[in-house]
C-alpha cells in the first residue's frame, strides 16, 4: 500500500511512554508504509538509558529503525519543544495520541495534543484510538466549507483515502445561515428568503464542484452533503453519527486561545469532544 | 388579578388590531420603495398618533387609542413586553463565533467605529447641552446616552443592504457585519449602564453600574450560555418542539429582564444577553430561530414602532437645528471612526469609506434606544424626533452609498 503522490514526506511522531505508545508506533508504521515518508520520533523528557533502550526496542519491533529515520530527545515544555522540532525538521505531518474528551479543567488549560492542534504549523493527526494492529481507514469525513484552504484539504483527504483504500469520502458543506437570519428578521417574504438562501449557497456549490472537478478521486466514492448548523459542530456530529474513522479539517486561520474555548467555533467544537481520529491539514501555501 | 371592563377590552383589542393592520400596510408600502419595514411602521404611528389623526380628528383618535385609561395601561404593558422580546431577538442574531473569527480589520473598525462617534456624541452633549434643547440635571448620563446613540449600528439593515449588493460574503461585508455586532453588544452594555446611573431609577454610581452590568453579562455569557446549551437537548427530548423552545427561551428572556431591572439596569439588557446565550447554542436551528423571529418581528415589533408615533407630535417637536446637529454628529462620527478603523485594518480608501457608510445605518435599534431614553425622561421630545429622523436617514442612505463606493465590486459580482 503506497501513495503515488507523496503528501507527507516527513512525519514526526510525539512519543510519550504511555500505555498507548505501542499502538501509536504501530499506526506510525502504517503511515510510513503508506506514504513512504521519513520519520522523526520526538520524546520530550530526560534521556535515561532504560527509556532509550525501550524506545529502540519498540522502533525495531515495528520496523521503524531504518537509518533515514531519526529520534530526538529533548527536555523542556512538551508543546514548545515539539513545535520547535517540527519547524527545524520541516515536518509535514505530526502524529500524536489524543483522548476523545479531556476533563473540563484540562480542556480549558489545554492538554499537549490539543495545544499542538492550536499552534502547530504543519498538518497534525490526532489519534483517538490507535490500534496495535491498525485497521486502516474505511470512511473519511472532510470539511467542504467555502474557504481558500478547502481545495488543499480536500486534495489531501482524497490522497489519504486513496492511499488507505478507503471506501467512502463524505464531503460536508456546513451552512451557517445565521447571517441570513439577519436579513430575514428585517422583511423578507418566504419565497424571497428562499431565493436569498439559494443565492448564498449556489456560489458555494459551484466552487466545490470546481474543486472536485480538478481533484483526481480515482474509484473513490465521494459524497457531498450539505448540513445546516454551526460550522465545526455539525461536521463533528456527522462524523460521530456515521462512525467515521477520520475527520479531515483545515487548520485554523489564526492561533486559537482560551477565549476560543470559552466561545467555541469551528475546530474547537471537534477538539472539545473528538468524534474520531482528526487530521488537521495545514496548507503550506497559506504560510 | 384585576380585569378590564367590557368596553376597555374592546378598546384594547381594537387598538391592537388597527395598529397591526395599518403598520403592515404602511410597512409594505415602504418596503416597495426599498426602505426598511420599520420606516413604514413608524410613519403609521405618526399618522395614527397626535401628529396627524390626533391633530385633525382628535375625537376619533381618542376614541380608538386613548379614551380608556386602563386599556392604555394594558397597551403600554404589552408594548413594554414587546421591546423586551425585540431585544431578545436582536441578541439571538448576534454571532459570538463570527466576532471571534474576525481579525485585525474588524477589531480596529469596531473599536474606532465605536469610540469616535461615542466621543463625538459625549463631548457634544457634555459641553453643548443647551444646543440639544436639553437642560438635563444628569449631564453625565445624558452625555453617555447621546454618545451611545451615535455609536450603535443596525445589523438587519446592514445585512440586507450587503445582500442586495451581492457583497455579503466579501471581506468588506464580513468586516461590516462583525464590527456592527461588536458595536451593538458594547452599545447595549453602555446604554444599560446609562439607565442604571439615572437619578430617579436605580441611581447607582458609575462603578457599581459597570460592575453589575459586567457581572451579569460575563456570568450569563459563560455559565448561563453553557447551561442553556447543555439543557436544550434534554428539553427538546421531553417538550414539544419548537413550541417548547418558544416558551423556554422567551420565559428565560423575561426572567433575565426582570433580574436586570431589579439590579437597576434596564430590563432590555437582561433579555438581550439571554438572547445571545440562546443564539449561540449549537442546538438551536435556524428554523427554530426563524419561528421566534417571525413571531416577535411581525406581531410585537409593529406594536412597539407604531406606539412611538403615539408618544410625540413629530411636527410640533421638530427642531431643525437639533435635527441637523444630531445628523451631522452621527454621520461624521460613525463614518469617520469606522472608515479610519477599516483603513488601519488594511482596507483601501474606498473600501474603508464603504465600511464607514455601511456601519452608519442605525435602523430599529436606534429607535428603540431613543424611545427608552424618552420614556426614562433622559431626553426631550425634540431630541427624540431628531434621533428618529437620523435613524431613518442613515438607514436609507446606507444602500446607495455602499453601491456608489463599491461600484466596481458590485459590477464584478453581477457579471459573474
Amino acid at each position: 500500500m503506497s501513495s503515488d503522490a507523496v503528501i507527507f514526506e516527513k512525519i514526526a511522531v510525539a512519543v510519550a511512554f504511555s500505555p498507548r505508545c505501542e499502538a501509536i508506533l504501530a499506526e506510525a508504521r502504517l503511515l510510513q508504509q503508506t506514504f513512504g515518508s521519513n520519520m522523526v520520533f520526538i520524546h520530550v523528557g530526560k534521556n535515561s538509558l532504560q527509556e532509550e533502550l525501550y524506545l529502540k526496542h519498540l522502533l525495531h519491533r515495528f520496523g521503524l529503525d531504518q537509518p533515514e529515520n531519526k529520534t530526538i530527545w529533548k527536555e523542556g515544555d512538551p508543546v514548545d519543544v515539539i513545535l520547535e522540532i517540527c519547524q527545524q525538521e520541516k515536518i509535514d505531518l505530526l502524529v500524536a495520541g489524543a483522548l476523545e474528551k479531556e476533563s473540563l479543567l484540562k480542556y480549558f488549560m489545554g492538554g499537549v495534543s490539543r495545544q499542538l492542534s492550536r499552534k502547530v504549523k504543519c498538518s497534525l493527526l490526532m489519534l483517538t484510538e490507535p490500534n496495535i494492529h491498525p485497521k486502516g481507514l474505511t470512511q473519511i469525513v472532510v470539511e467542504g466549507t467555502d474557504h481558500p484552504k478547502t481545495e488543499n484539504t480536500i486534495a489531501v483527504a482524497v490522497e489519504v483515502a486513496k492511499a488507505y483504500h478507503a471506501k467512502k469520502v463524505n464531503i460536508i458543506q456546513e451552512s451557517d445561515l445565521s447571517k441570513l437570519a439577519l436579513i430575514r428578521s428585517d422583511e423578507l417574504k418566504e419565497n424571497e428568503a428562499g431565493l436569498r438562501k439559494k443565492q448564498l449557497l449556489k456560489e458555494e456549490d459551484e466552487k466545490l464542484k470546481e474543486i472536485l472537478r480538478c481533484t483526481d478521486c480515482g474509484n473513490l466514492e465521494v459524497k457531498v452533503e450539505r448540513i445546516e448548523g454551526k460550522p465545526g459542530y455539525v461536521i463533528s456530529k456527522f462524523a460521530r453519527d456515521c462512525q467515521a474513522d477520520l475527520l479531515v479539517v483545515s487548520s485554523p486561520d489564526k492561533q486559537l486561545n482560551l477565549l476560543d474555548r470559552v466561545f467555541p467555533h469551528d475546530i474547537e467544537y471537534a477538539l472539545s469532544d473528538l468524534p474520531c481520529n482528526l487530521l488537521i491539514v495545514h496548507s503550506k501555501e497559506q504560510d | 388579578m384585576k380585569t378590564l371592563t367590557h368596553n376597555e377590552n374592546i378598546s384594547l383589542i381594537l387598538s391592537m388590531g388597527l395598529m397591526l393592520i395599518i403598520a403592515r400596510i404602511f410597512g409594505e408600502f415602504f418596503r416597495k420603495l426599498k426602505m426598511p419595514l420599520v420606516v413604514g411602521e413608524l410613519i403609521a404611528g405618526v399618522v395614527l398618533g397626535p401628529t396627524l389623526l390626533g391633530h385633525f380628528y382628535p375625537e376619533l383618535s381618542e376614541l380608538v387609542f386613548t379614551k380608556n385609561i386602563n386599556a392604555s395601561y394594558a397597551l403600554g404593558g404589552i408594548i413594554n413586553v414587546s421591546v423586551i422580546m425585540l431585544l431578545f431577538v436582536a441578541g439571538m442574531e448576534l454571532d459570538l463565533s463570527l466576532i471571534r473569527q474576525q481579525g485585525k480589520a474588524a477589531f480596529t473598525t469596531s473599536s474606532l467605529g465605536l469610540v469616535i462617534p461615542l466621543g463625538f456624541g459625549f463631548v457634544a452633549a457634555y459641553y453643548f447641552t443647551p444646543y440639544f434643547g436639553e437642560n438635563s440635571s444628569d449631564i453625565l448620563a445624558f452625555s453617555l446616552f447621546l454618545g451611545t446613540a451615535m455609536s450603535i449600528s443596525a445589523l438587519p439593515v446592514i445585512a440586507r443592504t450587503l445582500m442586495d449588493l451581492g457583497l455579503f460574503r466579501t471581506r468588506v461585508g464580513s468586516i461590516i457585519i462583525a464590527s456592527a455586532m461588536i458595536d451593538d453588544l458594547i452599545g447595549w452594555i453602555l446604554f444599560s449602564m446609562t439607565m442604571g446611573m439615572l437619578k430617579g431609577s436605580a441611581n447607582h454610581s458609575i462603578i457599581l453600574t459597570l460592575m453589575y452590568t459586567l457581572t451579569y453579562a460575563v456570568l450569563m455569557l459563560t455559565f448561563g450560555r453553557i447551561l442553556i446549551n447543555k439543557s436544550l437537548p434534554w428539553a427538546e427530548k421531553h417538550f414539544s418542539w419548537p413550541g417548547g423552545f418558544l416558551s423556554i427561551s422567551l420565559g428565560l428572556a423575561f426572567l433575565g429582564a426582570a433580574l436586570t431591572e431589579y439590579m437597576g439596569l434596564h430590563a432590555i439588557f437582561g433579555a438581550f444577553i439571554v438572547g445571545i446565550a440562546f443564539g449561540d447554542s449549537v442546538h438551536v436551528t435556524e428554523k427554530t430561530k426563524d419561528i421566534v423571529n417571525q413571531f416577535v418581528t411581525n406581531i410585537f415589533a409593529p406594536l412597539f414602532f407604531v406606539a412611538i408615533g403615539f408618544k410625540v407630535n413629530f411636527i410640533l417637536h421638530f427642531n431643525l437645528q437639533i435635527t441637523l446637529l444630531v445628523i451631522g454628529i452621527a454621520i461624521l462620527g460613525k463614518v469617520f471612526g469606522a472608515s479610519l478603523g477599516a483603513y488601519l485594518g488594511g482596507l483601501n480608501k474606498k473600501e474603508s469609506l464603504a465600511v464607514g457608510f455601511g456601519m452608519n445605518a442605525r435602523g430599529a435599534m436606534e429607535i428603540i434606544l431613543a424611545t427608552l431614553a424618552l420614556q426614562a425622561k433622559l431626553i426631550g421630545e425634540e431630541l427624540f424626533v431628531a434621533i428618529i429622523i437620523m435613524a431613518v436617514l442613515t438607514s436609507v442612505m446606507a444602500g446607495p452609498m455602499l453601491q456608489w463606493l463599491l461600484k466596481s465590486k458590485v459590477l464584478q459580482k453581477s457579471e459573474k
